[in-house]
């Protein structure tokens, strides 16, 4: 039987600690899915939902950046936030999206400030929309 | 002779302040322990994210970021002092505004400008009373429960103005918390960030054959570590609030169980003053009495 060991953290506490069989998880550059045995990876992730499967139930959550780490057949899951696609506060998601749109950035790393905000806003509201649904 | 009923009177009110240490001593205990379970469990977080910089840093490679590095110019510093919102906590927001006179002094002399930013109403009375200074900016938002959700955007306030060369240095000036019986005041520089924790002792404890590329990074190691970098300034600004949320407890907890103490102490004292006035006073009426009596008998 396939059995991963899945760890969710964000700096507040230990969001999600359970065994699974499958987790899909959002990389910077789109979605990952881990398996039992998977290669040792520490990756960098985007702003996205993740997915844990187990055997008896599925559980969704909305990470907002941070890391993966694998190993062993352990997965940690550093984040900022994690919480249910449902709690996305869409409005604010909204505000922040035509604010750092409006936004001037005259430095590259000004420049990277605002494509990640605009990135995050956009999926923040996307799935928070969807959640709603 | 004092009057039985003032002292009585006295003892009354006592009571009621001990009534209310009392319950105070036994809130911030009960908040301590709180306070002090969000503490270990953000600890949880830091020591996933040393061990994962340890990971990293395994494939020895050489890193820079713009956190890290010292800035020559000297143009605008920010100091950060993070006090209580609220009073009855002993010598603790006046031990923290103490420890940041100095710093702010400094600050001062080194920087063309120094912005002031005071979390708590307290640290802003005393630095208005004190030093005469109004801060730059306020926060009053923080209790005794911290979120992550509401330092984030303090952080990332701070971290764009940095990236973006409005500021040069920030230091935070809180209570740290070494043990339940020890606090003490603390300046840390958090930008530039002195260094990545799990950098620093690397070679404390390196297995002998180190897997070195044992990972695989996507999309690449010196790329994730960028990323590390501002999270775990972030973390360490959090750590700072947590922190003083749990001393503040402590300060009170420790302050308000003198007080019930001394309150026990007084109605001690006062209740063997009343006892004494009330006997000399029933003493006297007897004399009294007596002195009546005979006179009546032998006139």
């Amino acid at each position: 039987m396939a059995a991963i060991h899945c760890l969710v953290v964000t700096p507040e506490q230990t969001v999600l600690d359970m065994t699974a069989k499958f987790i899909a998880v959002p990389m910077y550059d789109g979605e990952m899915g881990i398996g039992e045995n998977h290669a040792p990876t520490i990756g960098r992730l985007g702003y996205g939902v993740m997915r844990i499967e187990s055997e008896t139930r599925s559980q969704v959550l909305y990470v907002d950046g941070g890391f993966v780490q694998i190993n062993n057949n352990e997965v940690t899951i550093l984040t900022g936030r994690a919480i249910p696609p449902e709690e996305i506060d869409v409005a604010q998601a909204e505000a922040q999206l035509v604010e750092a749109t409006k936004s001037i950035a005259p430095s590259a790393e000004l420049a990277e400030l605002k494509a990640r905000q605009i990135e995050q806003a956009r999926n923040q509201v996307r799935i928070g929309k969807k959640a709603a649904k | 002779m004092a009057n039985p009923r003032t002292l009585d009177k006295r003892r009354k009110s006592v009571r009621n302040i001990k009534k209310i240490t009392r319950t105070m001593e036994l809130i911030a205990t009960a908040r301590f322990k709180q306070a002090m379970d969000r503490a270990s469990e953000a600890t949880a977080f830091t020591q996933r994210i040393t061990q994962l910089v340890k990971d990293l840093t395994a494939t020895e490679l050489e890193f820079e970021h713009p956190l890290l590095t010292k800035r020559e110019s000297k143009k605008k510093a920010v100091l950060l002092v993070l006090t209580a919102n609220r009073g009855l906590c002993g010598g603790y927001n006046g031990n923290i505004c103490r420890a940041a006179f100095p710093r702010l002094k400094q600050l001062q002399n080194e920087y063309d400008e120094v912005e002031l930013r005071i979390s708590g109403k307290k640290g802003i009375s005393i630095f208005r009373v004190q030093r005469r200074l109004t801060a730059d900016k306020t926060y009053l938002q923080f209790e005794d429960k911290p979120k992550f959700e509401d330092v984030e955007p303090v952080a990332i306030d701070l971290l764009e103005s940095f990236q973006a060369h409005e500021i040069d240095r920030m230091d935070v000036a809180y209570m740290k918390f070494v043990s339940s019986s020890r606090q003490e005041p603390m300046l840390e520089t958090l930008l530039p960030l002195s260094g990545l924790e799990g950098l620093d002792d690397e070679d404390d404890n390196k297995p002998v054959n180190a897997p070195g590329s044992l990972y695989e990074f996507v999309p690449s190691a010196e790329s994730i570590l960028q990323e590390v970098v501002p999270m775990s300034f972030k973390v360490k600004l959090f750590k700072c609030f947590l922190d003083a949320a749990v001393c503040e407890q402590i300060a009170r907890m420790v302050a308000m169980k003198a007080a019930t103490e001394n309150a026990n102490d007084l109605i001690k004292y006062l209740s063997r003053e009343f006892n004494r006035a009330r006997q000399s006073r029933i003493t006297n009426e007897i004399m009294e009495i007596i002195g009546g009596v005979e006179a009546l008998a032998s006139s």
